[in-house]
């Protein structure tokens, strides 16, 4: 094989050095080496549709067209990856409180003589007020917080309508088009998913049972599917997603995640979060 | 001295035109052969890695990687099991219809497709969006579309890639960088290749490496149909047409 390759070379050293002097000519002498007809190992360019290959055969083989404007979108290879740049990332979440850039540690808003309540669905347990470092929570790769742009979504991503607006749901996360891609938006109340991913926690509050999966309850919806509701005041939960700010209220600390309050809590030894009610 | 001036004349306009675009002769056919190689399989079966980048604003580039059993039956037959950070996703084409299986959902999905496998990959990709990595050395068209896009195409001599001596091939486009390393065996398969997109913000990377090649391995046609698991459940396949 060493040896073909060198004379490939060799004769590929020549043609470039007559290409050098003439280039017009050896253009011409390459375009047609394999025959007039498509030359080449198959004697013609073209698809043979009938022919049982994997694809048909290639084209154009050793008469290839040097000055073939190149194909619209690029094809090589392009993979499914999330390469879009970041700083067209949208304005989403407008209502979440403003953190001024900061993830924990910003204190926007100052609440005091405010009243929080513990109390639940079938009055969930009160846990007293712990507190413990905030650490954003990721579900997996296939998570994205809040915001998070990606250009393109997987092949199962699911579309549905509510109110007027579409959206894409996949593995746990809802997203809006948005700029010729997708951003991940809080989820929609009343939407009904059928299946929720891998890793989501049932929070039994009273009588009912909760799913709670980045940063999104929900209940039993109808036919075995989940339905998004409201953060129940009471539901325990171990993590919150990235994008919870810090707030203090009557001199604590609590985060606000997509307009609910969590307060720190420990739950059986382990940290925790409640969702709690504040006006 | 007018000779000394047509010669000088000569030498600008062949290095002018060579800057245009620099198409090694070798890169070529050592890629005409690979392709013509792969005209002519009738099956065949390949494991594909493949590592690629997704820019996270906080962290940079965050590595995600995929594991793709890949068995192609000419022309109209095509069975990708996949398993990695996408989650285990299995993809059967029997030349009809595209079944579309998620093991950690339990949920799968058919469409209705063109009769062969490139027909097919190309029209899933351009209604659904979904990606077949590699797919690109299984075009037909695939050297032409290289020469378009390129720059310049340059083979830069035998290398080695896990373990076997392969030709490597370094290409430059408008829009993204790429390498090819090409076995340097009987059958001229592509053995890894990487594309760096220099359009894109902190230049991500797509990688993969093609091992275990099977040629002509005789798979039976049930190979190809989908039977959907106990309780599996049915979903659609979003359209990329519903983008607003």
């Amino acid at each position: 094989m060493k040896i073909s390759i060198n004379k490939i070379l060799s004769i590929s050293f020549f043609a470039l050095m007559l290409g050098a002097l003439m280039p017009q000519q050896i253009m011409a002498q390459r375009f047609n080496h394999g025959g007039g007809g498509g030359g080449g190992f198959h004697g013609g360019g073209g698809m043979p549709a009938m022919r049982p290959s994997i694809n048909g055969g290639a084209q154009n083989m050793g008469n290839h067209n040097f000055n073939r404007p190149a194909p619209g979108p690029a094809r090589v290879n392009t993979p499914p990856v999330n390469n879009r740049p970041v700083e067209n990332r949208p304005p989403v979440n407008n209502n979440r409180p403003n953190n001024n850039g900061h993830i924990n540690g910003a204190r926007p808003d100052f609440h005091a003589n405010v009243n929080v309540y513990h109390g639940g669905r079938g009055g969930g347990r009160a846990y007293a007020y712990h507190a413990h470092p905030y650490r954003p929570y990721s579900w997996g790769p296939r998570w994205h917080p809040l915001g998070f742009f990606l250009s393109s979504l997987a092949a199962d991503a699911f579309y549905f309508s509510l109110a007027n607006q579409g959206y894409y749901y996949d593995d746990g996360v809802y997203y809006e088009p948005y700029n010729g891609g997708y951003t991940a938006v809080a989820a929609p109340m009343g939407a009904v998913v059928n299946s929720l991913p891998d890793g989501y926690e049932t929070v039994q509050l009273g009588d009912g049972n909760y799913y709670y999966y980045g940063g999104t309850f929900y209940v039993d919806g109808p036919n075995g599917g989940y339905q998004v509701v409201a953060a129940p005041v009471g539901a325990v939960v171990s993590q919150i997603p990235d994008g919870a700010v810090d707030q203090q209220i009557n001199g604590q600390d609590y985060l606000v995640y997509n307009n609910t309050y969590y307060q720190p809590v420990s739950a059986d030894g382990q940290d925790a979060y409640q969702v709690v009610q504040v006006n | 001295m007018n000779k000394k001036l047509l010669a000088a004349f000569i030498i600008c306009i062949s290095v002018t035109q060579l800057h245009a675009q620099k198409i090694d002769t070798v890169a070529i056919s050592i890629l005409d052969h690979m392709s013509a190689v792969i005209g002519d399989l009738g099956s065949c079966r390949v494991h594909v890695n493949s590592n690629y980048d997704v820019p996270s604003q906080h962290l940079g580039l965050i590595k995600h990687a995929d594991q793709e059993e890949v068995y192609m039956h000419g022309p109209d037959k095509l069975l990708i099991k996949s398993d990695g950070d996408k989650g285990s996703r299995d993809f059967y084409y029997n030349g009809k219809t595209l079944s579309y299986y998620s093991g950690d959902n339990n949920h799968f999905a058919q469409v209705k497709t063109p009769a062969t496998i490139m027909a097919m990959v190309d029209s899933v990709h351009k209604i659904y969006g979904i990606e077949f990595p590699v797919a690109d050395f299984f075009y037909p068209s695939f050297v032409d579309d290289i020469i378009a896009e390129s720059k310049s195409l340059v083979y830069l001599g035998l290398t080695n890639v896990d373990g076997k001596e392969c030709f490597h091939i370094a290409g430059k486009a408008d829009d993204k960088t790429f390498q090819f390393w090409i076995s340097n065996d009987a059958y001229y398969l592509p053995a890894k290749v990487v594309i760096v997109y220099t359009n894109k913000e902190m230049n991500p990377q797509f990688e993969a490496t093609l091992s275990n090649w099977q040629i002509n391995p005789s798979l039976p046609d049930a190979v190809f149909e989908f039977t959907a698991p106990p309780k599996a459940k049915k979903i659609k396949l979003a359209a990329t047409a519903f983008k607003k």
